[in-house]
């Protein structure tokens, strides 16, 4: 272990961590993921809306095709053109950015456009303000995933024999897990129904009535940014900066050649831990919060 | 570099269905509440099983990848890749729980089983009206980290002999991702969208699973010995 491989180290688990947080963060503009199924119910409910809808596909496969088209173009930059390393990450993560931009648009007029028949408009304006910022974000995450990449293959020891497309498309599909499986809660469960009782989550019977009036004015995508940023963004970064930080940490402190048992001993360490924290939230939940009132069955709390 | 058919081989597609068969039953343990327990409707991960095994796997794949730059020795090629697979699925559950928590306020509770096995918490006057459950409760956490177990071993093992036979770490990376989502796919027609572990009555359907996956990953094994060879100059 040396200095400059922790510092490179922590870089990487910095850089998952504004990776994850953006993406989430994307996700919640565009209404990408699984909460956009009370967006798309929403209009056939009788609740037409002014949200960004944008499901071009699960959030995995879509980061990994920003993610991959960003490394290739990286890749492509470096090894064909001995472009430096950062340049050719920004140029890869502008050319993702584009791609999105073109799917993005392409997805939210089709899928308003399908649901004219219930009374579902296509807002110009939406399109116009929403789409720069869903690319921006788009933007950032595959520009942090190029640079983890690149770190990875370039700069740590021992260097990663995938080259750097592969990784970016691995971690694309980890990241767009992480972000659906964390930041989608906060989106779904929190914002969508915020008229709802807190301390609970949707009640099956509420399906499709989503919040339709803002802060002020009508509620639109950016305000569910500006919501989610604060909470489900953070969290999911620090999962995806959990997950890349923890897992180089332990091969660049232990070397893999001849400390590989201290490196897996390491892991199991942190999965043993994480497993004990989890199980203090939920003593911890369940003494706050108690019982839901009105639960008329046999068993005790 | 021409195709040889010896015992090796034969080993190489044993670890390619066994991996494959790994991956498939380490499904079943993944606690996955799909789009419902996105909006906390229902108990476990808010996204698809195919979706959390594939992110998971692969970032052990990633491990094991690492690991077998520097040596040729199996056992920590698979206890690496399960150990980075735990910790994603981990990292995963733990920051979710946060949400459940901390922006939903609600406690974690299963709707299958009255207590929960592990800690033998009452499960059913925590469950929100309306609901099937929210959050990740212990059951559900320990076993995700069992499926993700699972997953890591079984992306590894794929990848160790793709490795091996074609000597191109791209080349097997890609033939590893893509024999680990068909038999993550595979599962997620047993799972039917929603699972919680293995305390859920769904998971006593996971030998139909293990049978398909089982033909799926000989005809796998099959055409990866025959086609990554082609692929080395």
């Amino acid at each position: 272990m040396d200095a400059f491989g922790m510092g490179i180290c922590a870089a990487a688990g910095a850089l998952a961590f504004v990776a994850g947080a953006s993406e989430d963060i994307d996700s919640d503009i565009g209404s990408q993921s699984n909460p956009n199924s009370q967006v798309q119910l929403a209009a056939q409910v009788g609740n037409p809306h002014r949200i960004y809808n944008k499901a071009i596909a699960g959030e995995p496969p879509s980061n990994a095709l920003w993610c991959a088209v960003a490394c290739l173009m990286a890749y492509v930059l470096i090894e064909g053109y001995h472009m430096p390393l950062l340049f050719a990450a920004v140029a890869g993560a502008s050319l993702a950015a584009l791609f999105d931009g073109v799917m993005s648009i392409s997805a939210y007029l089709g899928r308003s456009a399908s649901q004219a028949r219930f009374n579902q408009w296509i807002y110009l304006d939406i399109i116009r303000y929403t789409t720069p910022s869903i690319m921006a974000h788009v933007w950032i995450t595959s520009f942090c995933i190029t640079l983890i990449a690149i770190i990875q293959v370039y700069v740590l020891t021992p260097h990663h024999p995938f080259p750097i497309p592969v990784i970016g498309l691995i971690w694309g599909i980890t990241v767009g897990a992480i972000g659906s499986s964390v930041g989608d809660i906060h989106y779904g469960g929190e914002r969508e129904f915020q008229w709802r009782l807190f301390g609970q989550g949707l009640n099956t019977m509420l399906s499709g009535q989503i919040v339709r009036k803002a802060e002020a004015g009508l509620r639109n995508s950016i305000d569910n940014a500006w919501f989610c940023a604060k909470f489900g963004g953070p969290c999911t970064g620090l999962g995806f900066g959990l997950t890349v930080f923890l897992d180089n940490w332990r091969t660049t402190v232990f070397d893999p050649v001849t400390q590989a048992t201290y490196a897996i001993a390491m892991g199991c360490f942190f999965v043993l831990a994480m497993n004990l924290y989890n199980l203090y939230m939920e003593i911890s939940a369940r003494k706050k919060y108690g019982p839901y009132p009105g639960y008329k069955g046999d068993i005790a709390a | 570099m021409s195709l040889v058919f010896d015992t090796n081989m034969l080993i190489y597609m044993l670890e390619i269905v066994v991996g494959g068969l790994l991956v498939s039953v380490g499904v079943h343990f993944v606690p996955v509440g799909g789009a419902p327990a996105a909006m906390a409707q229902a108990t476990g991960i808010g996204t698809g099983t195919v979706t959390l095994a594939a992110g998971s796997g692969l970032t052990g794949l990633l491990s094991a990848g690492l690991m077998m730059s520097v040596t040729d020795n199996i056992w920590p090629i698979l206890a690496t890749g399960a150990v980075g697979s735990m910790i994603m699925m981990d990292a995963t559950m733990l920051t979710g729980d946060f949400i459940y928590s901390y922006a939903v306020g609600c406690p974690y509770a299963s709707a299958k089983v009255n207590y929960d096995p592990i800690t033998m918490f009452p499960q059913p006057p925590y469950v929100a009206p309306g609901t099937v459950g929210q959050g990740i409760p212990t059951v559900c956490f320990v076993s995700g980290t069992i499926g993700a177990l699972l997953g890591g071993v079984g992306g590894a093992m794929i990848y160790y002999p793709c490795l091996q036979i074609g000597g191109n770490p791209a080349q097997a990376a890609i033939f590893a991702i893509g024999i680990f989502f068909v038999q993550a796919v595979i599962p997620s027609w047993n799972i039917q969208g929603t699972i919680e572990g293995f305390h859920d009555p769904k998971f006593k359907k996971w030998p139909l699973a293990f049978k398909a996956s089982l033909v799926a990953g000989i005809l796998l094994a099959i055409m990866t010995v025959l086609i990554q060879p082609l692929g080395v100059a």
